[in-house]
């Protein structure tokens, strides 16, 4: 028997597992709060609840078990007509999934100060269904499911995965469960069990062929092998003439639900921990997988990657065409392998989209408003740890949109607006990255009171002359908000300065779109992952750096005779347009002398286009971005490095920090304090850094 | 301990006892072999035992099935407790239960 680590680590299994079934049942709830009569809903909560449920008791989460037990005993009557939808239902099984949410934890401290939260959500339940129906068993909590319509026979095939028995799980027990539907016949097959000296004797070899008599179906069936029936080989269908025969051939004696209580299976389960994990079958089509696991994957890959470099790079030195050969393949297969590892991380952005839908409810609830939430390309796919990031600031957007955008519901009327207000969620892949949009159909921003607080807070000069764009980006700084009163939900100004500053952190950007009276509009363009970056390679005198290529526009020279004709100002004419620009050298300190022609990589960030001057763009590159590590953590310029072919580093520039920590640096000689949008600008118009620098109006630069 | 043997002149005992799950199949395993290839007849004792689990029930049968190849006696001794009798029914374990003579 594997030892309790193995048991630890299937426990935990479950509990991720039992996450994703809570956030599949209130995206239910809240969908059934809306379509009241709608009984595949019913029907969907019902099954969640009953799995949880078996599972918990399983697992040994009785507790858990327990209150589920509450909650479907509730919706087994709705199910049955006899308890009508209501919203306090709702609320209260909301409230409950937050307190199953909590017994996930596993923590017997907070489970029991939690208690009474649980006993009054009970009482309330009970108070609502009218029902007085003791409390189940400990440990027998699974009561045999109400059924009701037509009975009918289902042959299930349940092959479970070879370790199943040593990860801890245990056959009989979901047997029982099928038992609690109705009428089971049961064949065991014990074909598979192969000579004593090679029978390795944690291995499971026996699979079953059972029928079923029941009035539920086949997702109802399914449901008892929901933890499971990815790792084994499972077949639920209904039962035909052939499996009817099948059934005459095994002589199958009919087992019914007492035989199953009876046999001790409680006691098997205490004896085991109420174990009931499963690995990997054969015949697997998915897999849970630890995310450091794929991480550590990810890295290795991105080792290989580095290898290959320095390979191909060997390779192309020795000229010897059977090495040459073996890199390409390498290079290839390396390239496929890549993409591969890179593909694994992705995942839909449905499961953090649909978390929001109970924010929504519970917050229009609070402040009054009628709020609905629509979702559009829930199946966008995004690198994971990127989404993993993305719940904070989204939820910041909400809480803002449905604080701040949303008028009243009164305000809404007399503006002529639906009284149900709509906050729409999107997302979409646009080239390397993703947009994902938070939208309402609220009063949208008040830009001239934006800019007025601005000026009150320091942030902007009063004369200022701001684009609309550059007001909106206002509402990100910190500390900053119009709001006159601070609620529970937001006001404090925090909210959106977590957005801004944990979007920069995945290297993107926010776009605002704001229209009086209609709405207001925020667009995230992230990259696809964070793992892999498509860049530019640049190098000045010995360094090199690695640019982002979705931000880089063009790539003009700059020659001497044009820095001296730019009268001291660090300003490129690119086709009559003055753009600002940073010589990298200058920045990093790097020693040596440019040489007679530079290059400016144009880049487009939040602060307006800018250039970076560097001595030779060597060409785009694919890199896997390697952190900088701890000691490295406070600088913001470098987003990471990687390791070239020839076996340099090259420093992965973030520009959008360049950028700002390079006009906040001027601001601060300057003004001594942070400026508002435009001063990093002046700022670089009127540094003079090198004797080169000569007078004149911008250099003419040539764009290649 | 769930399992002990008892050597005999003519026979070996092994005693089950309690929960007999895959933490002991192992060790079940071994004893089993040892059983079988000392030539004596096996006799196998599920009084005292609450429960068995798949392992034991695929080891058990595995051996039978070779001490009867091999002309070598394994039979049970004494009851089988009756929730282990409807747990091996229950799961549709009759080839197991007709090889052990259970039924």
């Amino acid at each position: 028997m594997s030892g309790t680590g193995s048991v630890d680590q299937f426990r935990q299994s479950f509990c991720e597992e039992a996450r994703d079934v809570l956030v599949e049942l209130e995206s239910a709830l809240l969908e059934l709060n809306e379509n009241r009569s709608d009984e595949g809903l019913v029907g969907r909560v019902f099954r969640g609840l009953h799995t949880l449920k078996g599972s918990g008791s399983m697992f040994g989460f009785d507790e858990l078990a327990e209150f589920t037990h509450n909650l479907e005993t509730a919706f087994d009557e709705v199910r049955n007509g006899r308890l009508a939808v209501c919203s306090d239902l709702i609320d209260l099984t909301l409230k409950a999934l937050d307190r199953i949410r909590m017994l996930l934890e596993d923590d017997r401290e907070k489970a029991a100060g939690e208690a009474p939260l649980r006993a009054g959500i009970r009482s309330r339940l009970k108070k609502l269904t009218g029902s007085c129906e003791a409390e189940p068993t400990r440990g027998v909590t699974n009561a045999p499911v109400v059924l009701s319509g037509q009975v009918r026979d289902w042959h299930i095939h349940f092959a479970p995965g070879a370790d199943m028995m040593r990860t801890g799980a245990d056959p009989f027990l979901l047997l029982r469960e099928l038992g609690r539907m109705g009428g089971l016949s049961v064949q065991a097959s014990m074909d598979a069990v192969p000579p004593l000296k090679e029978l390795d004797p944690e291995r499971c070899y026996v699979s079953w062929e059972m029928v079923l008599a029941t009035t539920a179906d086949r997702d109802a069936i399914r449901d008892v092998f929901i933890f499971v029936d990815d790792r084994c080989e499972l077949v639920i269908e209904p039962a035909s003439a052939s499996s009817c025969e099948t059934q005459e051939a095994f002589k199958i004696r009919e087992v019914c639900a007492a035989d199953l209580t009876a046999i001790g299976l409680a006691d098997q389960r205490a004896g085991t921990g109420g174990r009931r994990v499963y690995d990997k079958a054969d015949n697997a089509t998915s897999l849970r997988v630890p995310a450091g696991k794929l991480d550590q994957f990810v890295d290795l890959v991105g080792e290989l990657v580095t290898v290959q470099a320095r390979l191909s790079e060997l390779s192309a030195r020795r000229d010897d065409p059977e090495v040459a050969e073996v890199s390409e393949e390498i290079e290839r297969l390396t390239s496929s392998l890549r993409e591969n590892s890179m593909n694994i991380r992705m995942m839909p952005m449905r499961s953090t989209f649909e978390k929001f839908r109970r924010l929504v409810h519970d917050l229009a609830r609070d402040l009054g408003k009628d709020v609905e939430l629509t979702i559009e390309g829930a199946d966008t796919e995004l690198d994971k740890s990127v989404i993993d990031q993305l719940s904070d600031p989204l939820m910041h957007l909400i809480r803002n949109s449905m604080d701040h955008g949303i008028e009243a519901p009164g305000m809404r009327g007399t503006c002529g607006k639906r009284s149900t207000a709509t906050i729409h969620l999107s997302a979409r892949h646009s080239g390397a990255s993703v947009l994902i949009g938070v939208s309402d159909d609220g009063g949208g921003i008040d830009a001239e009171a934006v800019r007025h607080r601005a000026v009150e807070k320091g942030l902007v000069d009063a004369d200022a002359t701001l684009t609309e764009s550059q007001i909106y980006s206002l509402i990100f700084q910190p500390g900053f908000s119009t709001a006159k009163q601070l609620t529970d939900v937001s006001g404090r100004g925090v909210g959106m300065d977590v957005v801004r500053q944990r979007v920069e952190s995945l290297r993107g950007t926010i776009e605002v779109v704001s229209k009086p009276g209609v709405g207001t509009s925020v667009t995230l363009r992230l990259p696809l992952t964070l793992a892999i970056i498509d860049g530019l390679l640049v190098s000045v005198g010995e360094a090199y750096f690695v640019l982002p290529l979705a931000v880089t526009l063009e790539c003009i020279e700059l020659t001497r005779a044009d820095v001296e004709r730019a009268n001291g100002k660090h300003l490129a004419n690119v086709r009559g347009e003055l753009i600002p620009y940073i010589r990298l050298r200058q920045y990093f300190d790097i020693a040596g002398d440019a040489p007679e022609i530079e290059q400016i990589m144009m880049v487009e960030t939040g602060e307006g286009r800018y250039g970076f001057v560097v001595d030779k763009v060597l060409g785009d590159c694919q890199t896997v971005i390697k952190n900088l590590g701890r000691v490295y953590r406070h600088v913001q310029v470098v987003s990471g490095a990687t390791i070239l072919g020839n076996g340099s580093v090259a420093l992965i520039v973030d520009p959008e920090r360049l950028v700002q920590e390079v006009v906040r640096s001027l601001a601060h000689g300057v003004r001594g304090r942070p400026l508002g949008a435009g001063r990093g600008r002046e700022g670089l118009q009127s540094q003079s850094t090198t004797p080169a620098d000569g007078p004149g109006h911008g250099d003419r630069a040539r764009s290649r | 301990m769930p399992l002990t043997q008892k050597q005999g002149v003519e026979s070996n005992l092994l005693l089950l006892e309690g929960t007999v799950d895959i933490a002991c199949a192992a060790e079940l395993k071994s004893l089993l072999i040892e059983g079988l290839g000392a030539g004596k007849s096996m006799r196998v004792s599920m009084e005292r035992a609450d429960s068995l689990d798949v392992t034991v029930v695929q080891l058990l049968w595995a051996a039978a099935r070779e001490a009867k190849a091999g002309g070598v006696e394994l039979v049970l001794e004494g009851l089988v407790p009756g929730p282990i009798q409807a747990a091996l029914g229950g799961m549709g374990f009759r080839e197991f239960r007709s090889a052990m003579g259970m039924s």
